[in-house]
């Protein structure tokens, strides 16, 4: 289960810019990937800034680039205490849950997973990241006024998506991943639990996705009582699944640039068997990317990827 | 006579404000600022490269203790341009043209001014043209680019291609690092230098300069 949407663009000839602001080209993008591969699933993008323009952040796009925050929304607590929290569907985050209202409706019935931000990562985007890593510790007051915010909206976001049709989520939660384990449990997983609370009668999995965090970082991921991670480079993979609970799915984690970019198809092959070999004792695995897929990957990566997990 | 040892916890705790008043207080007791700067700040800084290194401190940690360390900077800075002394090396860093995250490069410029060096920080989305500027105008002898996105990366060669055009090339070394950088790359645009990691880049640019 990669996370690739971008890639699809070698078969549709849109632009980033496209997929981000237009549903019928991000849907058109992933079912090209979804018939070419006859995946299991299908995804809408993942797009950090979306969630943060909704709330007033000021974004920077190009027209090949997935769009990124710029400047800092809120720069004080007084700022924080009167800032507004959008309504899912506001600015570009209607372009997600339409995506996912139409993919939906594909005849094969493939299970359909939206995308967001986490809370801390979307508090750090409001802040500036590398400010809301200082304040953490200097103003944690505003941190968790932020987060009180940022969790509200990312509630009301979820159960839009359940609306349209998703069956679950991938919850993109990097910045955590900056952190400390403490740091992680207060500004992040303490969070992210009642959101999985809110949806937990839903039938409706929210996939949390971490590609900074590293093994010692496993015990606060699982305060947050989900049961689904997806993990980057940096996870241990084999070792993190002798430590969970075999209910609980730990999906990843091959680096998206260092191996689907620069590597050749039949070193691709070998670094998909030899993942599958280290893990192979756990049925709780899902083979995967690292993070989300850019446009730069090559589509025989991709090809070489899935073919070494069929034979596999 | 200020106790110098609380200068080097105070770094290390990332808490600017006992590393201003011990600095103050160090100054007004007479300590030499290079003496402070070499026997207290840098390895203050090199503690928390280590601890960074083995997981012990985290972004934050590092960020706070980079504030800490140029609150104290500030005070000393002065005063060592006064008498003539310089630094290990003048480093121009930003993150390259198109790319606009900054915490990597906010990360390496806290350790290498940490280690001694004087930080040109251009900021994010820099043009080949700005990295000239530094290096003619503001004597920068090492050229630090991060890159996050792999459709960036073509600006670090396309910076490296520049410096050559504009006749400056030998005067400076070339780091380069961010998540889709490899050594490799790194070797094939003809950098001089690559780390993987914030606390790698200073012994990446000791090697580089031959310090």
């Amino acid at each position: 289960m990669p996370i690739a949407v971008y890639p699809g663009l070698a078969l549709t000839g849109a632009k980033v810019i496209d997929i981000v602001t237009n549903p019928q080209v991000q849907f058109e993008t992933q079912l090209a990937l979804h018939e070419r591969y006859r995946t299991p699933f299908v995804l809408s993008a993942m797009d950090l800034s979306a969630e943060a323009e909704a709330f007033g952040c000021a974004i920077h796009q190009t027209e090949t680039e997935i769009p990124s925050v710029v400047g800092r929304l809120v720069t004080n607590r007084e700022q924080a205490g009167k800032l507004s929290v959008p309504q899912p569907g506001d600015q570009r985050t209607a372009v997600y849950l339409e995506t996912v209202r139409r993919l939906r409706q594909l005849p094969d019935q493939p299970l359909v997973i939206g995308g967001c931000i986490g809370p801390f990562s979307l508090a750090a985007r409001l802040v500036g990241v590398s400010e809301a890593m200082e304040m953490t510790v200097s103003e944690p007051d505003l941190m968790h006024l932020l987060l009180e915010k940022c969790a509200s909206f990312l509630t009301a976001y979820l159960h839009k998506f359940r609306q349209a049709g998703a069956d679950g989520v991938i919850m993109a939660e990097p910045t955590a991943g900056l952190m400390s384990p403490r740091a992680m449990s207060q500004f992040s997983s303490a969070y992210i639990k009642p959101i999985g609370g809110a949806m937990a009668d839903q039938r409706f999995a929210i996939i949390l996705h971490n590609c900074a965090a590293k093994l010692l970082h496993l015990p606060a991921v699982l305060e947050t009582g989900l049961k689904t991670f997806h993990f980057g480079a940096p996870m241990d993979m084999a070792v993190a699944l002798d430590k969970v609970p075999a209910d609980v799915v730990l999906c990843g984690n091959l680096d998206p640039v260092r191996v689907f970019v620069h590597l050749s198809p039949a070193e691709i092959n070998l670094r998909v068997r030899a993942l599958l070999a280290a893990t192979s004792a756990h049925r709780n695995f899902v083979l995967s990317s690292g993070c989300d897929l850019p446009a730069t990957v090559p589509l025989a990566s991709l090809d070489a990827f899935y073919a070494a997990s069929k034979q596999s | 006579m200020a106790d110098l040892k609380k200068l080097h916890e105070a770094v290390v705790n990332g808490d600017a404000k006992t590393a201003k008043a011990v600095t103050e207080a160090a100054l007004a007791d007479g300590v030499e600022p290079l003496k402070l700067v070499q026997e207290y700040m840098m390895p203050a800084m090199a503690e928390v490269g280590r601890r960074f290194e083995c997981s012990e401190y985290f972004v934050p940690e590092l960020l706070l203790a980079a504030r800490a360390m140029k609150t104290a900077l500030e005070l000393v800075r002065p005063l060592l341009t006064a008498t003539g002394a310089q630094p290990v090396g003048r480093v121009a860093i930003g993150t390259v043209k198109g790319d606009l995250h900054d915490i990597g490069k906010n990360l390496v410029a806290a350790m290498l001014e940490g280690g001694g060096y004087e930080i040109i920080d251009l900021g994010v989305n820099v043009t080949p043209e700005q990295f000239i500027t530094a290096v003619k105008e503001k004597g920068a002898n090492i050229v630090a680019m991060s890159a996050l996105l792999t459709t960036t990366l073509p600006s670090m060669k396309t910076t490296v291609d520049a410096l050559k055009q504009a006749g400056v090339r030998e005067q400076v070394k070339i780091l380069v690092g961010g998540a889709p950088v490899t050594q490799k790359y790194a070797d094939d645009i003809g950098a001089d230098g690559f780390s993987e990691s914030a606390a790698g880049a200073v012994a990446a640019a000791k090697k580089a300069v031959g310090a």
